[in-house]
């Protein structure tokens, strides 16, 4: 028991608990002086319920110790530079300021996330499969479903911040990133918000979809603010993360790392962190609009009081367009990362695929619109936003002519990762020719809000995501446990998932084509769409029957994998040139950059030197 | 930093000060006597110009010679980047706000008083003034007159706050702009208490930097805190360069 409660991690969600009531009860006070009505239809009253989940998170985050140092700072006091964690899982459960601890954390957190999310999918799923109103409540559909989409959508931040954390302080040949204590706080943060986002189904739910458009989501239940705050909170993490990985790669890289000798993915990390430190706030701004205008009655977006619904879909789009590329660069990062490692041949055009990703994310800016064409928006604005969006396919096209130059002639080796990174190209070019019809004003308008655009979306998540971070999951393992996931498993894996999802996604666009809507409850049996909709969901229980496999894998393979210590794919990447799993500094020497850095099957090239002196 | 003498930094310090008046004088002169909105952002922009190279000192960030990453200096570097890529992040807040302020307001604005705008924006720029000046008196090792123009810009600073919350909003309110009442007095509220959020949390960090101050925790050569602490300052005023004509003098009174 005393073991549990030093825990962080269950010291913060206690202070979270006492922090949500305290703050609660003080505005339910304040409103009892003031004469208000201090109880709500869920105890507490909207504004008691938004104070309490602000208080909560800075509770959780003051209890779990993440602001600790900051504050001994402000007092003058010095702290040490580095702290020793201690030896065993426990490490996991507090304050670490190692990159690798804080990596695993933020990625065990995704995987968790995305289970969730998942969950709900499979539950709404069952619900789709036949006509007709099975067994939950339209409000619980509406719920599960916008829940889905944000679940899925910050346990993606989450992954892809794992991914980053872990990966390129030890691709550039760091100890650590530029801001440890920072590090920490940004995923300390996470856990309380997806607390609170998850929270809104407790208090009435919400149905306005991920996207919270008012004027609905003016007067949904009170769960609707507790989506937002969770969303903001998520955001902020975001938000640092990607300030703290700017820092990092422009401060802290190896001797003679210059721009074009970086990764790949350190490039495209730095592309993902450019958005998320900029274009978040946005999103957070424009949920924080709706949050006063409930609160205070402030007309950002009543037309009775002169505001705009517009605008909100403006400030949120350009968060919410570029936040796919957050998702998806560093995952298309990581297919350029392990594809030339897998075919033994140098990577195709390595100056072109590292600015494709910062190109993406530049066009990336001046597209988010293309989700507004049926808004009523300003005509004159839908054309230009159709050419921007079109212009996206140029330095994706960059990718994908480098990924096939490369597989060309290779001699290409298929284990479990390289498995995932292929099904990544091909799941990744269904998404992305699926997309032109949505960006297209002509077609768009017929497809907007169909069916259609959930099969191409998912497509785009799972080349550009799922299937990439299961990749970089089955090829990084061994760097940090020091032991290989089983290969047999892997595969099962890859071979249940791969074609379950594509029948699924493609379903999804014949039913949209169809006209099957996209977030409702019900279809009219008549529109003959119960046997696609019947395969579909039968092709997302086999997508989650994959990912008990790969669950199993994961976890027996921690304890009972087979031992991997050395560079067992052959990378010429410096963190596979020390042994597994990575010492807690990351590299006794340092190295110097002598070379280029994919430059597989050369005779006599070299990408690093160790130079013998530490740093 | 202590490559120039002090009374040279000093003097530079008032030069620039001087130059902001005058342009704050001009914008307003603009303001009722031609209202042309490109003169006024051109105004605007020049002001915050000379805020960002010459107050924050936007150069220390390419103009780096330390390269030991074990160093002090670099390590300063290091957060000087971390600061000003956080200040990147919350400028498009405030660029969201302004968005909102000429999508809802378009080319009109509320009767604010437009004296009493100028009077506030002035203590927040004679603020910046004082900051620099504390700052430049530390990078020379003068303690004497960083406390002394530090403890004025904290008290201008929360004049600035008690501007605009204590006398600003209720004169708002007296007009019936309420939050409530329409885009006018939902922009307006916030706007300002965006921004008055952000002059709190610089007022907290200069306490925080004045207290350690005054236990001799900072050097000539070793004050990156309140090197923050002014370029945070200093950004509170840029932002507030934008609002002030976004909210008091473009457009025309409906
Ligand atoms: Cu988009």
């Amino acid at each position: 028991m005393k073991k549990i409660l030093s825990l962080g991690l269950v010291r913060g969600l206690l202070w979270q608990i006492a922090g949500t009531a305290a703050g609660a009860l003080l505005v339910t006070g304040i409103r009892a002086l003031m004469g208000l009505n201090p109880w709500g239809s869920f105890l507490f009253t909207e504004p008691a319920w938004v104070v309490g989940a602000l208080t909560g998170v800075i509770a959780f985050v003051w209890g779990v110790g993440a602001l600790t140092d900051w504050f001994k700072w402000a007092l003058g006091e010095e702290t040490p530079e580095h702290r020793e964690d201690p030896p065993g899982w426990e490490k996991y459960f507090g304050v670490s300021l190692d990159h690798k601890v804080i990596g695993i954390q933020y990625t065990v957190t995704a995987i968790l996330l995305l289970l969730v999310g998942g969950l709900f999918a499979l539950i709404f799923r069952l619900e789709l499969a036949a006509s007709g109103m099975q067994f939950i409540s339209l409000q619980l559909y509406n719920t599960l479903m916008s829940l889905h989409g944000m679940v899925m959508i910050v346990g993606i931040l989450l992954g892809v911040a794992g991914v980053m954390n872990y990966l390129v302080p030890m691709l550039i040949g760091a100890h650590d990133m530029a801001f440890p204590r920072l590090n920490a706080f940004s995923y300390w943060i996470a856990p309380p918000a997806a607390i609170v986002l998850l929270s809104s189904l407790a208090l009435g739910g919400f149905d306005t979809g991920w996207t919270g458009y008012p004027p609905l989501s003016t007067r949904s239940p009170v769960g609707i603010q507790m989506f937002f705050i969770g969303v903001w909170v998520a955001g902020w993490s975001s938000i640092l993360g990607g300030l703290n990985l700017i820092a990092t790669v422009m401060r802290l890289r190896a001797k003679g790392m210059t721009a074009f000798r970086m990764p790949i993915l350190v490039w495209a990390s730095v592309a993902t962190s450019l958005i998320s430190l900029t274009a978040t706030q946005l999103i957070g701004l424009s949920f924080q609009l709706v949050m006063f205008q409930r609160l205070l009655g402030m007309g950002f977006f009543d037309p009775a009081k002169g505001g705009n619904p517009i605008l909100f879909q403006h400030l949120f789009w350009f968060y919410s367009h570029p936040a796919v590329y957050v998702f998806i660069l560093p995952g298309l990062g990581v297919v350029s990362e392990l594809l030339p490692v897998f075919v033994r041949k140098p990577l195709f055009g390595y100056r072109w695929v590292a600015m494709s990703s910062l190109g993406i994310a530049l066009v990336g800016f001046l597209v988010w619109a293309h989700h507004m064409f049926t808004s009523g928006m300003n005509e004159y604005l839908r054309v230009p936003f159709m050419y921007s969006t079109l212009l996206v396919a140029v330095p994706t096209g960059v990718k994908f002519f480098s990924w096939v130059a490369t597989l060309w002639k290779g001699k290409i080796e298929t284990p479990t990762p390289m498995l995932f990174v292929l099904g990544a190209i091909v799941v990744f070019l269904m998404g992305g020719l699926s997309g032109p019809p949505n960006g297209v004003v002509t077609t768009d308008l017929h497809l907007h809000d169909t069916y259609f655009v959930v099969g191409h979306f998912h497509d785009t998540m799972f080349g550009g995501y799922i299937f990439p971070f299961f990749a970089a999951i089955y090829y990084w393992f061994p760097k940090a446990t020091g032991r290989r996931m089983s290969e047999k498993l892997g595969k099962l894996h890859f071979w249940l998932l791969f074609p379950s999802f594509l029948v699924m996604t493609f379903l999804m666009m014949r039913v949209g084509l169809l006209g099957m809507r996209r977030r409702i409850a019900d279809y009219d049996p008549a529109l003959g769409l119960d046997f696609w909709h019947l395969l579909i969901t039968i092709s997302a229980f086999l997508i989650a029957a994959s990912v008990l496999v790969f669950l199993y894998n994961f976890f027996r393979s921690i304890k009972h994998g087979e031992p991997a210590p050395g560079n067992i794919w052959r990378s010429r990447s410096p963190e596979w040139q020390v042994p597994s799993p990575m010492p807690v500094h990351n590299y006794e020497e340092a190295f110097e950059v002598v070379g280029e850095p994919y430059d597989y099957g050369l005779p006599g090239s070299t990408y690093i030197r160790f130079n013998g002196k530490s740093h | 930093m202590a490559h120039t003498d002090k009374q040279t930094a000093f003097r530079l310090g008032v030069l620039i000060f001087v130059y902001l008046a005058i342009l704050t004088a001009l914008e307003f002169y603009v303001a009722v006597a031609v209202p042309s909105v490109v003169v006024l952002s051109l105004i605007a922009l020049a002001k915050a110009g000379l805020v960002v190279y010459y107050y924050m000192h936007i150069y220390r960030l390419y103009q780096e010679t330390e390269t030991d990453p074990n160093s002090y200096e670099y390590k300063a570097g290091t957060l000087r980047l971390g600061l000003w890529l956080f200040l990147l992040s919350d400028a498009f807040v405030f660029g969201g706000l302004a968005v909102a302020r000429f999508n809802l307001w378009g080319m009109t604005r509320p009767p604010f008083n437009q004296v009493l705008g100028l009077i506030i924006t002035s203590v927040l720029l004679v603020s910046s003034f004082f900051m620099n000046r504390a700052e430049t008196a530390m990078a020379h090792g003068d303690r004497r007159n960083f406390v002394i123009s530090l403890v004025i810009t904290l008290l201008l600073g929360i004049g600035f706050l008690v501007g605009v919350i204590g006398i600003e909003w209720p004169s708002a309110i007296r007009e019936g702009i309420t939050p409530s009442a329409n885009t006018f007095g939902a922009v307006f509220f916030m706007m300002t208490g965006m921004h008055g959020f952000h002059v709190l949390t610089g007022v907290i960090f200069l306490l925080i930097v004045l207290r350690n101050g005054l236990r001799g925790l900072y050097s000539a050569e070793r004050h990156r805190a309140v090197e923050a602490a002014a370029v945070y300052w200093h950004f509170v005023d840029v932002v507030w360069i934008f609002f002030y004509p976004a909210l008091y003098l473009i457009g025309t009174v409906v």
